[in-house]
């Protein structure tokens, strides 16, 4: 679709993936490169990598998505995963608050040690399981008016973290916040999109084009803007960082 | 200022063998057992007893002829295989190897780099056999011409099938081996006496050889061979994995399943099956080229060794989950999470068969070896072993996996992985540069790349098929396997990977590479032989023959040189984590603060585990009962492992500090908290002995070390201030500290140097059911305390000009060199008696328990707090301090209690007749405060008043009590000294030498006082006895009420002293003897009286000493001038 345009300036752009074991990263990476879902999905070893073209109006952002292991004892290999990365997603489950705690974890240790200015998302996964899955397909991160959205967390909510409580945490330590379903796709490219926009230009390798000025353009786009049509042949097997 | 790192030194290695040759920690030599053990793949259980050099001859299996001729046996000797080379008696095991190997503690370590052979320790290479001594039915001895020493061996080889119904039909096949004995007649001799023994207690696992056994795929394939007629429908196959019900992987007919199965049969029946397996060159051949598929899981257990695990607990497996049942565990939490997402694609793994296989292993094995628990990747391996083996089966091998295969891959911190990456690594360095260069430059990690294929073992990056080949060989020939299969594939894709400029690119043309692995290697070659080549055929030939030089001692070198920086930059990486999760009240300490406290708390742990672990080796070696365990056993503890146990790098590390951690960790920081009556040092016979008959050559620094604190180090003292400081800290009241509760103890008291904080602190310590009242006991504990606590001096030096400078100073560690070191001595001096007004003060002003007393203690009191009688405590203080001074010292010196009473500073004689009635008046309230008869308790408020009363007492909850915790520098270096058996500052190095950079403002001086010496002996030996002091203090106060009124009208004013009065060659004197420092004491004391007068006058003058009466109903507010600049406003409230 939009790989029709005009070349643009592109440029890559390293993401990694924190957060505590079977919270989704690699689900959420998998619907981003592949718009898929598996149910049952191998945990990483190690770290997986895969990439993904990211289309913005003035530019291409190509991610190199650094998918870690999350199981406690795999968080000794993460530095060399972040090493000189310049955008982190860090996830958690919204349906288990230790997953908020462990994701507050990687934060401060993203703000120390990874590289300065880097990029960072604070997304809550697992939407789906909540009751408000269907109504909120857009960027929590936009309209602040969202909170009120826990309020009816009565009947049969799987939801454990509340949305204002991550997203005031995420606005003190200036994150990115979404909420997303890596299992219904929601949310998930905006992620995305969002970090894509949040790159200072000045971070990225290799780019050249002009227009350092619309990041805050495009926070609202939609998926059309998202190469989702070619996925990698190397995305195909998760779980294998070969 | 010190590190783990400078532990390593000491510590031994867990993951080399070899290293650990240098340095033994039990009686026998635990490199050469473990390395005996690895190579002939035994259980932990065993060790070397007999070697010797021997000759076997391996015949065809005949038909048994219990008649035959001597001459008939002779001939068969003639016919089969001869093999020379060692044979080896452990308790249970005969093993043989061609390979020159010897395990014995008499060989020296200079030739152990030569005998381990091409294998090094890591598998059962060359020919040979590992025969559990339970699996051999009769041993002769053969007399012959030819042979002087010769063993006929027959084994108990196929036995659950011979007694087949039709025993007439086919004469059962016999395995038998023959062993001529290369050596003198003695050695033979004793051989067979080893061997003699050993099979009389094997005699009784027979039983157990048949059971498990009878659980091995090659008894029924070749029970089905001996009968073929009929084959014997009647035998269930044994369970032979998963693969059984949902297919094995892979296209049997192209793997050739069929013909392998008949050549494996052959050769099973020939040389020997399971436990009586004989190795032979086939053998390494057969798996070379892949194993049939039922028979994998066999020969896998054969290989790795856990039949042999299996074999000496077989029932172990369903024991523990039996054991376990319905308990919960966060492994077990962990596995759950996973069961569904293991080798998914594998149809047995989909159904709830396999997940319940996979959920048994797992869990069992994470409660047999709780400190790896589970580690994501196991699911994967244990999954993959599953579809060729029973549950038993992988979890026997699961267990060698982590103990053996693959030490350290799935512990908490995963240092084995990260090592491997690292060795793995510099592997390719050396022998492909230009590959490694192009890494280098593009800035593409390997070890993202490699990481998966170790940890799991190649299963989830190549097709199954091929993982399962690298498995055959990998359970062979050991750890190497996995390194010569990686710089295989990087050499084979060396050009591609040449042309790849980032980590992306690197990872889609290894990827390629794997997907392709069964394509031919050699595609558009005209020959058809070299086109049948597969690419992964051309894999393992480049592996096993490029890279044959990647010996196991290689890879152990390798890990030996790069141990260190991992296991750093894992603690790094642990110590920042842990220091970042500690709380809000960590904020309170600075981060070097928060980091030493992380390093003295872990180091302290590390060390005192490895002396326990000495010391338990100790009595182990004592009582030399060797009973193993079963959990021993299959969790596999070599003794060379156990060394390092508790680093925080390998894994779970201790995170509790019981007591006596505590005492040693306060030790480490406050010099109050070392003993003044160390117990004798443990220089007995016992280490000296034992070091000649086991240590090692290079064990020396070991020696005395089985001391509880450890060698060198000063011993805690065991206070009752520390028992409340342990138990005020320990708030989940588990009866030990974590980090956390550490961290938090010592920001409330070193927080933000906040003086009503600390005295507040204080007091908590002491109201034990926290009503906010403290009895009499309470303030006898107390004043206790601060003795105790100020005994060795203290922090920085009481004195207002001290005050000023603040507590940066001292913490900062710059030495005040204004600071005369005697005054500091009478500071200390002065101290003791500030704490015994102290105590008066505590009475004077203390609330009744019972309302009848509370009337008359309610006149009093209320008569004396009024702005004055500030100058009178200080006032009678100053007598006190004569009082107490005669205390501690000896009764001569009584005598000098007049001139201590001209000392009474000018600034103090104002309205001083005023003074003298009052404070008789004090005198008689504190004597019927005294009065035990009478229950009495003081308030926080009180005791607040009372610290701040006391110029001294202020200062040192202000400054001297938080700074005596010295978090970040250390306290004193311990310096091994020799002959001293006290503990005492000067020869744990706090003496002169050391001084300058160590201890700071002045607090020398009492440090080099040697304890039992004048004041400070006598004071430090009271101290140690809480209520003798206390007595010593009621019955001295008393005396002092005496004495104060007898002296009362004659009290001469004082003249303020210059500070020119200072005799500058006190300062460097310290106390050499009583009588010197008698004669400049009264001077110095003067002096310092001089300055606190000025001090007091100070405040004086600006009459701000006014105290409101506090009242019981409303709050009322003291304020106050500190002697510096600072005011401070202090609440009331009673």
């Amino acid at each position: 679709m939009a790989e029709a345009t005009a070349p643009k300036p592109s440029s890559s752009v390293k993401l990694v993936l924190l957060g505590e074991a079977a919270v989704g990263k690699s689900s959420l990476v998998l619907r981003f490169v592949n718009n898929d879902f598996q149910e049952n999905k191998e945990p990483t070893i190690g770290a997986a990598f895969l990439t993904q073209k990211c289309n913005l109006p003035t530019r291409t952002i190509k991610f190199e998505i650094w998918d870690t292991a999350g199981q406690e004892r795999f968080a000794s290999l993460a530095p060399m995963y972040y090493r000189n990365a310049q955008s982190a997603l860090v996830v958690y489950d919204l349906t288990k608050p230790t997953s908020l705690i462990k994701a507050k974890h990687w934060v401060a240790e993203l703000q120390r040690q990874a590289s300065p200015g880097i990029v960072i998302a604070l997304v809550g996964n697992k939407l789906d399981l909540t009751n408000e899955s269907s109504g909120s397909g857009n960027a929590l991160g936009e309209d602040g008016e969202n909170d009120g959205a826990e309020g009816e967390n009565d009947d049969g909510d799987a939801r454990k973290v509340s949305t204002a409580e991550a997203k005031s945490y995420a606005e003190e330590e200036g994150l990115l916040f979404f909420e997303t379903s890596a299992k219904n796709g929601t949310n998930v490219t905006e992620v995305f999109t969002a970090i894509a926009n949040a790159i200072p230009e000045t971070s990225l390798k290799g780019a050249r084009g002009p227009g350092a000025t619309q990041s805050s353009a495009n926070r609202s786009e939609d998926q059309s803007r998202v190469n989702l049509t070619g996925p990698r042949d190397n995305a195909s097997k998760e779980g294998c960082a070969c | 200022m010190f590190n783990l790192s400078s532990l390593v030194q000491k510590a031994q290695s867990l993951i080399d063998p070899t290293q650990a040759l240098n340095i033994s920690a039990s009686d026998r030599n635990p490199a050469k057992s473990t390395l005996f053990r690895h190579q002939f793949r035994l259980p932990d259980s065993q060790t070397p007893l007999q070697e010797i050099t021997a000759e076997i001859t391996i015949s065809p299996p005949v038909a048994y002829a219990p008649n035959a001729t001597q001459g008939e046996k002779d001939k068969d000797r003639d016919r089969g295989y001869h093999y020379a080379g060692k044979l080896h008696l452990s308790e249970a095991y005969l093993c043989f190897s061609t390979q020159p190997t010897s395990f014995l503690q008499t060989a020296s370590t200079s030739t152990s780099s030569g005998f381990t052979g091409q294998t090094h320790g890591a598998g059962p290479g060359g020919n040979g056999f590992t025969l559990p001594l339970c699996a051999i039915r009769r041993v002769e001895r053969l007399h012959s011409q030819h042979y002087q020493f010769a063993l006929a061996i027959t084994t108990w080889n196929g036995v659950n099938s011979t007694p087949s119904t039709e025993a007439s039909k086919t004469p059962a096949l016999q395995q038998k081996i023959t062993i001529q004995l290369a050596g003198t007649r003695q050695a033979c001799e004793r051989f067979c006496d080893g061997l003699k023994k050993g099979l009389k207690s094997g005699v009784g696992d027979v039983g157990k050889l048949k059971k498990v056994v009878a659980e091995c795929y090659s008894e029924y394939l070749l029970s089905q061979g001996d009968s073929k007629k009929e084959a014997r429908k009647d035998i269930t196959p044994p369970d032979a994995g998963l693969g059984m019900i949902f297919r094995y992987p892979g296209d049997p007919r192209k793997l050739r399943d069929r013909s392998k199965m008949r050549l494996w049969g052959e050769y099973l029946r020939d040389y020997g099956r399971n436990v009586t397996l004989i190795r032979q060159p086939t053998f390494h051949k057969l798996i070379r080229v892949g194993l049939p598929n039922r028979l994998r899981g066999e020969i896998w257990e054969q290989t790795s060794g856990s039949l042999f695990l299996r074999l000496e607990s077989p029932t172990l497996f369903s024991e523990t989950l039996a054991k376990f049942e319905g308990r919960d565990s966060l492994a077990i939490d962990e596995i759950e999470k996973d069961l569904n997402r293991s080798l998914p694609e594998y149809p047995g793994f989909q159904s709830q068969e396999g997940i319940g296989r996979l959920r048994r292993v797992l869990t069992a094995y994470s409660w047999i070896n709780e400190e790896v628990g589970y580690c994501q990747a196991m699911n994967i391996v244990v999954a993959a072993l599953l579809i060729y083996m029973s549950e038993s089966q992988a979890f026997f091998l699961l267990a060698i996996l982590c103990d053996r295969l693959l030490p350290g891959y799935y512990s908490t911190t995963m240092y084995g992985t990260l090592l491997d990456q690292k060795v793995f690594e510099s592997l390719v360095e050396k022998t492909m540069p230009i590959l490694w260069d192009h890494l280098v430059k593009s800035d593409v990690q390997l070890s993202v790349v490699s990481l998966p294929w170790f940890l799991s073992l190649y299963i989830n990056s190549m097709p199954l098929v091929f993982a399962f080949r690298v498995l055959d060989v990998f359970f062979l020939e050991g750890p190497k396997v996995l390194f010569q299969v990686g710089l295989a594939i990087l050499r084979i894709n060396g050009e591609e990977l040449l042309d790849a400029a980032d980590d992306g690119a690197f990872i889609s043309v290894l990827k390629g590479y794997f997907s392709k692995l069964d394509e031919s290697a050699h595609p558009k070659s005209e020959n058809a032989k070299l086109r049948a080549v597969t690419r992964f055929q051309e894999l393992m030939v480049v592996a096993f023959k490029e890279f044959a030089g990647i010996t196991q001692q290689i890879i152990s070198e390798q890990r030996m040189k790069h141990k260190d920086s991992v296991l750093n930059g894992i603690e790094s990486f642990a110590k920042r984590t842990s220091i970042r999760n500690l709380g809000p009240d960590s904020k309170k300490l600075s981060v070097d603060d928060l980091g030493s406290l992380y390093d003295r708390f872990y180091q302290l742990l590390y060390e005192r585990q490895q002396r326990s672990q000495i010391i338990l080796d100790e009595t182990d070696r004592r009582d030399k009962a060797r009973r193993t365990k079963a959990a021993e056993v299959v969790t596999g503890l070599a003794e060379s492992q156990v060394v390092e146990k508790g680093r925080v790098g390998l894994g779970p590390s201790p995170t509790l500090m019981d007591y006596d951690g505590f005492r040693e960790f306060l030790a480490g920081m406050a010099r109050w908290a070392i003993t003044d009556s160390p117990s004798p040092p443990e220089k007995d016979a016992a280490s000296e002995k034992a070091q000649h008959s086991y240590f090692g050559n290079s064990v020396k620094r070991r020696e005395t070390s089985l001391s509880p604190w450890g060698y060198g180090n000063p011993e805690p003292a065991d206070h009752e201030f520390m028992q409340r400081l342990f138990r005020r800290w320990d708030v989940d009241m588990n009866s030990a500290l974590t980090l956390q509760n550490v961290v938090t103890g010592l920001a409330h008291i070193k927080g933000k140097g906040d003086i009503m904080g600390s005295i507040t602190y204080f007091f908590e310590l002491y109201d034990d059911d926290g009503d906010g009242k403290v009895d009499r006991e309470g303030i006898l504990r107390i004043s206790e305390a601060l003795l105790f606590l100020s005994r060795r001096g203290l922090e920085g030096s009481l004195t207002p000009s001290a005050s000023m400078t603040g507590l940066s100073e001292y913490e900062a560690g710059n030495p005040n060199p204004n600071q005369p070191e005697e005054m500091q001595g009478n500071t200390n001096e002065r101290f003791l008696s500030s704490v015994s007004a102290f105590i008066r003060r505590c009475f004077e002003y203390a609330d009744p328990d019972h309302p009848q007393n509370q009337v008359a203690e309610n006149t009093t009191s209320h008569d004396l707090i009024d702005p004055d009688s500030f100058g009178i405590g200080d006032d009678s203080d100053e007598e006190e301090e004569e009082d107490l001074l005669d205390l501690v010292e000896t009764s001569p010196t009584r005598g000098k209690k007049p001139t201590g009473i001209t000392s009474v500073p000018a600034a103090l004689g104002k309205g001083e007749s005023r003074n003298r009635s009052v404070s008789k008046a004090h005198a008689e309230a504190a004597n019927a405060a005294l009065d035990p008869s009478k229950p009495l308790h003081i308030t926080l408020p009180t005791f607040r008043m009372v610290v701040l009363a006391d110029e001294l007492l202020e200062q040192f909850f202000e400054s001297s009590f938080p700074a005596s915790f010295r978090i970040s520098d250390r306290i004193a270096t311990p310096v091994p000294s020799s002959a001293s058996s006290l503990t005492t500052f000067t020869n744990i190095g706090f003496g002169r030498s050391i001084a300058p950079q160590i201890s700071v403002g002045g607090t020398s001086s009492a440090g080099l006082v040697p304890p039992g010496k004048g004041l400070r002996g006598v004071l430090d030996n009271i101290v140690t006895d809480g209520m003798r002091v206390a007595a010593e203090v009621r019955r001295r106060m008393d005396e002092a009420q005496k004495e104060l009124e007898k002296n009362a009208v004659h009290r001469p004013d004082d003249e303020e002293e210059d500070e020119e009065g200072y005799d500058p060659t006190h300062t460097s004197g310290g106390y050499n003897g009583d009588a010197e420092r008698r004669s400049v004491r009264s001077e110095d004391r003067d002096l310092l009286e001089g300055a606190d007068a000025e001090a007091m006058s100070i405040r004086g003058q600006e009459g701000i000493s006014e105290v409101k009466q506090p009242s019981a109903s409303r709050p009322s507010l003291l304020e106050r001038r500190s002697s510096g600049d600072s005011s401070k406003v202090i609440e009331f409230e009673r």
